[in-house]
């Protein structure tokens, strides 16, 4: 009996063991960014409509899952590329060459701008990013910097009495968001390593302090109030409640322009020649890497790279443009391009770059 | 060959054989010259025959897949098909050889089959085993960076707070627990009245042609998908009480905890007033008419003689509806907030324990970041609580439930 | 004390009203939200079954092929969707004989067309407005019967999108969920009620089984994920991951029908069985299995039906994917209709909150009809013993 049944599980195992290694495969896998993802898969399905190809299946894992996704190894059953809204880390890098990914093209596709956005019958504001900081951070500089104080500012003209007296409420992306990495990097650690008032505490004890080292903790006492993906929820939001702000990317500003606007930060538009140019200082630039292996053996996966970066797609008309990406300035377009059809392998030192 | 075709080939190559092994088996006998009475039906020897082509093959097949999930050798896919046919070959023909009419072929098969069986019957120990597998990995990763204790006891749930080793503190679960606990209970407030009186009413008051309309109508409640739910009370609920709050003067966030409170509680009506139905009929009719017969009314014959009666079923119900409110999913995802809110009020925005699991592994950040493996954590907890809930609802059920004659 | 008698005997009848009232109270507010719930999904879901459309000529020659949008006249550039204009070059190639002509046909609009018709918040621009107003006196634009809902894939397009890729990933699914559960349901039923000794094996499976039906879905997704696609290697998204993963969650389900099935058939036909020499197994093959084929087909729908309308666990498995294709096999990228709804809920796009809600109806019409068919059964033959 023992051994019977003992046969019959393994039969199952068996059975499911093997069906997953499928060699060949006509769908182009794509995984990673949720930023990406709607730019993504505009392009999929413009290359299944157009062309005999099957349209390519996209997974919104979010840059950190894509990476890993991606690089676990080189075999047919992992993604052929995967998007990110930030460039691969080193340690992402090695883990793919661990793996037997060596073949890697990393490509820019353009720009998202992250704006605050606000009720379009609001009067216009203009913020700084320290003011930002000061806004959203959980614990601030006290009034003499000497010392580090849980937020108390619960309205803008406490920070800075020349902006209005305004209940400070925001709506911005959750912890589990590349948008908000991407906020506390640009708005949150790019001021506070260079603020003594934190990194002293960092140098005091460098194991116990290492939060303070770059600090972007951001309050939890219901001022900024972390929103998931429901876009709709959080333009209803901004409408209803005026004095709020919402924190998210450029795409969702101009899908919705019609009912909400952006503040200018340090004076500079949150417009898409702005970001472009750098002058917008919430940018960040977007991409995706693919596997230079899997590109003979997946019917149409060249045909999707070039047509993801052709000009039609991510050319200041474009038809990504007009669903909210920012598109590169024409020089770096040509080079995205150049580097595409000459497959340039990514290396480590290409990473350090920049 | 990949993997599929191979499996295909192999299980549709063995089809064909096992019917040509059942018939050898079988005309064995009915050709058979010898004038002793068979043991069993010539069927039987041909389901005896299958056996002994199946098993040496399977075998193989078994072996090889070990060998290659263990990554030790990959068998070519042609040099396997041969081994397995090589070796179903070899168990047929020592099969036929073993015919004959004392043969037990009836008790072989039966043993075979009732190790089937087993092995199905396994399946579910298997099942329980592979989710405390699969959670347990990912939770222990996850309790070496943050302690136990603290997650347990802390009140701050700030994940983007935690870097590196610094994780003291980030992550104390009680405002997530006191989400979901907040949303179950607004479910229960609106389940348990309801459900229960609908279920008395059924039972008691109503006319058969009644019953036979709104029995049903409350099990259409049951099939309609979490999912639906969930949209419903995003869209429609939410705004609605949004409204209601700023008209009664008080502030409502749009992911308040009683839109989908409300909307959960209505799920859970039919668990509810189903089981609670069921208990109640079960109640002999002789009771009843003994109370009735004494001059009560009928409302206090429920209250006094059928609830008491009925309570360890009702308790039992009532713990199943909670460990479903719990758990659920798909109404929180879409109408619940992302903030671990500890309050009372349930107008504000809170999160609960489903929202983050689903988050923190549909989220954007690093894969092996304590946010992600706090799921686990969080599932570990929640498996923890709902068997719990289980056992003590099979244990009420058993201990104070009434033998009737 | 007849008076006394008469207060108290006033007071309980009050009580007895009351509590009625109570009763009756509690069923209607369920019916009422029944009511408002229904009517609330009908009244959102009915607009998607319509489309704009606009009479054009279409141009089908050499400039349509190279630049789609010349295919139609200026004026229609915008205001025609672009998702359809771009489908041209392949379906002249496909149809040559098209070459050359020019054919007034009626071509879907754009979501914004489509939502200024349907008096719904929309962006689009005067100019466009004051166009389709006046095509629409003159009949050249129309509300039609929306067949690509049923006939076409998810699409970023919402006057493209339909359903019909998710209805063909919830069947594949569905067929992979019964053909797993159904078999390991039933024998394990059949194990537990015919065969097994009342030892602590069989104690533990049931024990097994009450909390296999009591966890929590998307635990069962977290299995899903680490077991059958980080263990075994099953392609994420595919529907072989998210069938196998259902299939253990609707496996409670048959157990516990089964066996109350198994249970119903009186003794009286297994000992005639056995008194005629039976063994175990052909008295339930031949004798009990057969009586209780009903009880066991009602079982299995309601479970498909709950399986039918699960989300979490998809989610956790990744069906969560952008995928507009139906899927050719098990192992292709699949989405089920539930995920499909969860996805659309949350698009920003306006247009597809109406869609979202014409695929709930029909979701919901699928689910209610197959538990209206299992209630059928059951009442159909239900025996008496």
């Amino acid at each position: 009996m023992k051994k019977q049944h003992a046969i019959l599980m393994a039969a199952s195992i068996i059975g499911m063991a093997f069906i997953g290694q499928a060699e060949a495969r006509d769908q182009i896998r794509i995984v990673g960014s949720s930023t990406v993802y709607p730019f993504a898969s505009y392009v999929a399905e413009e290359l299944g409509q157009t062309t005999r190809n099957k349209t390519p299946v996209i997974e919104s894992t979010g840059s950190g899952g894509g990476m890993k996704l991606f690089c676990a190894g080189d075999g047919m059953n992992t993604p052929d590329i995967t998007n990110a809204s930030r460039r691969m880390k080193s340690s992402e890098f090695e883990l793919c060459a661990k793996n037997g990914v060596n073949d890697i093209t990393e490509v820019v596709i353009g720009f998202d701008g992250i704006v605050i956005a606000q009720s379009r019958g609001n009067a216009d504001i203009n913020l700084t990013r320290k003011e930002l900081l000061l806004a959203v951070a959980a614990e601030v500089p006290s009034k003499d910097s000497s010392k580090l104080i849980p937020n108390p500012y619960k309205f803008w003209n406490e920070i800075n009495a020349s902006l209005p007296h305004r209940p400070i409420l925001f709506y911005g992306p959750p912890t589990s968001s590349g948008t908000r990495d991407a906020f506390a990097d640009l708005v949150m650690k790019s001021l506070t390593k260079k603020m003594d008032v934190y990194t002293n505490l960092y140098k005091a004890d460098k194991k116990k302090n290492k939060a303070y080292k770059k600090y972007k903790n951001i309050r939890q006492d219901g001022v900024y109030v972390p929103s998931g993906e429901n876009d709709n929820l959080i333009v209803q939001k901004l409408i209803k409640d005026k004095n709020a702000f919402g924190i998210f990317g450029y795409s969702f500003l101009e899908e919705n322009s019609d009912r909400i606007k952006s503040a200018t930060v340090e004076g500079v538009t949150a417009e898409p020649e702005n970001i472009s140019s750098g002058k917008y200082p919430v940018s960040r630039s977007l991409f995706f890497y693919t596997k230079n292996s899997h590109a003979d053996k997946v019917p149409g996966m060249k045909d999707y790279v070039e047509m993801f970066t052709s000009e039609e797609m991510i050319g200041e008309e474009g038809n990504l443009t007009e669903i909210g990406l920012i598109s590169l300035p024409e020089e770096e377009r040509n080079a995205t391009r150049h580097i595409v059809a000459k497959h340039i392998k990514l290396s480590s030192n290409m990473l350090k770059k920049k | 060959m990949n993997i599929a075709d191979l499996s295909f080939y192999f299980v549709a190559g063995l089809l064909p054989l096992s019917v040509m092994a059942w018939m050898l088996g079988r005309n064995k006998v009915t050709k058979a010259t010898t004038r002793e009475r068979w043991n069993s039906r010539p069927g039987h020897y041909g389901w005896y025959s299958i056996v002994w082509l199946a098993t040496p093959a399977l075998a193989v097949a078994l072996l090889a897949g070990l060998l290659h999930l263990a990554g030790l050798y990959t068998v070519p896919a042609t040099t396997f098909l041969i081994i397995a046919l090589i070796a179903a070959a070899a168990g047929c023909w020592q099969g036929l050889r073993m015919i004959q009419p004392s043969l037990r072929a009836r008790d072989s098969i039966e043993k075979v089959i009732r190790g089937l069986l087993i092995a199905a019957a396994l399946t579910s120990i298997l099942t329980t085993i592979g989710i405390v597998i699969a959670i347990i990995f990912e939770a222990i990763k996850f309790f070496e960076i943050v302690s136990f204790w603290e997650f347990i006891t802390g009140t701050q749930w700030s994940p983007d707070a935690a870097s590196g080793d610094n994780v003291h503190g980030m992550f104390g679960s009680i405002p997530i627990f006191a989400g979901t606990f907040m949303v179950t209970i607004i479910a229960m407030l609106v389940a348990v009245p309801v459900g229960l009186l609908s279920a008395i009413f059924i039972a008691e008051y109503a006319t058969d042609g009644f019953r036979n309309v709104a029995k049903p109508a409350l099990e259409v409640l049951a099939g309609i998908p979490t999912v639906v739910y969930g949209f419903f009370a995003a869209i429609t609920v939410s705004p609605l009480v949004v409204k209601f709050a700023s008209a009664v003067g008080l502030h409502a966030d749009y992911t308040n905890a009683l839109a989908p409170g409300l909307v959960m509680g209505i799920m859970i009506i039919p668990f509810i007033s189903s089981l609670s139905d069921d208990v109640i009929r079960s109640i002999p009719q002789s009771m009843r008419e003994g109370s009735l017969a004494l001059g009560t009314t009928m409302s206090e014959t429920v209250k006094q003689v059928l609830l008491p009666a009925a309570l360890p079923g009702i308790v039992a119900a009532f713990l199943l509806a909670i460990s479903r409110a719990l758990g659920e999913t798909m109404i929180v995802v879409m109408a619940a907030g992302l903030r671990p809110n500890l309050t009372w009020n349930p107008l504000e925005g809170m999160t609960t324990v489903t929202v983050r699991i689903v988050d923190a592994l549909t989220g954007d950040q690093a894969f092996d970041s304590p946010e992600t493996l706090s799921a686990f954590g969080l599932g570990l907890v929640l498996l923890f609580i709902t068997l719990i809930l289980n056992v003590i609802s099979i244990y009420v059920i058993r201990r104070f439930r009434q033998h009737y004659e | 004390m007849s008076l006394q008698i008469n207060a108290n005997m006033k007071r309980r009848y009050a009580a007895e009203k009351r509590f009625k009232a109570y009763a009756i109270t509690a069923l209607a507010l369920a019916g009422a939200f029944l009511i408002f719930f229904f009517s609330d999904m009908i009244s959102k879901g009915l607009p998607a079954l319509q489309q704009a459309e606009i009479l054009v000529d279409v141009h089908y020659n050499d400039t349509s092929m190279k630049s789609y949008r010349k295919a139609v006249d200026k004026p229609f550039r915008i205001i025609v969707s672009r998702g359809w204009l771009r489908t041209l070059p392949l379906h002249m190639e496909d149809h040559p004989e098209l070459m050359g002509t020019t054919k007034s046909q009626w071509v879907i609009a754009n979501a914004d067309v489509d939502q200024y018709l349907k008096e719904k918040p929309h962006r689009l621009k005067k100019k466009y407005q004051k166009q389709i107003d006046h095509l629409y006196s003159e009949g050249k634009v129309r509300l039609a019967f929306n067949t690509g809902f049923f006939t076409r894939g998810d699409s970023k397009m919402p006057e493209l999108a339909g359903i019909k890729s998710a209805v063909i990933g919830s069947i594949y699914v569905l067929l992979l969920t019964i053909a797993f559960a159904l078999p390991i349901g039933v024998m394990t039923a059949v194990y537990l009620e015919e065969f097994a000794p009342d030892n602590r094996l069989t104690q533990t499976i049931e024990v097994n089984i009450n909390n296999l039906a009591a966890i929590p879905s998307i635990l069962f997704g977290l299995l899903g994920l680490a077991i059958f696609i980080n263990f075994f290697g099953a392609p994420r998204s595919s529907a072989l991951a998210g069938g196998l993963t259902l299939a253990l969650m609707t496996l409670p389900i048959i157990i516990i029908t089964t066996r109350a099935s198994l249970k119903a058939i009186p003794d009286s036909i297994r000992e005639a069985a056995f008194g005629l020499g039976a063994s175990r197994w052909q008295t339930v093959w031949h004798h009990v299995l057969p009586l209780a084929m009903p009880g066991i087909l009602t079982g299995s729908i309601i479970g498909l039906a709950q399986a039918m309308g699960e989300t979490a666990p998809l989610l956790i498995v990744g069906m969560m994917a952008y995928v507009p294709d139906a899927p050719g096999s098990m192992l292709d990228a699949a989405t089920v209709l539930p995920a499909q709804i969860y996805t659309w809920a949350g698009e920003s796009i306006r247009a597809y909150e109406e869609r979202t809600a014409a695929a709930i109806l029909v979701l919901l019409t699928v689910l209610l009809s197959l538990n209206g068919l299992a209630v059928y059964l059951r009442k159909h033959f239900e025996k008496r013993w």
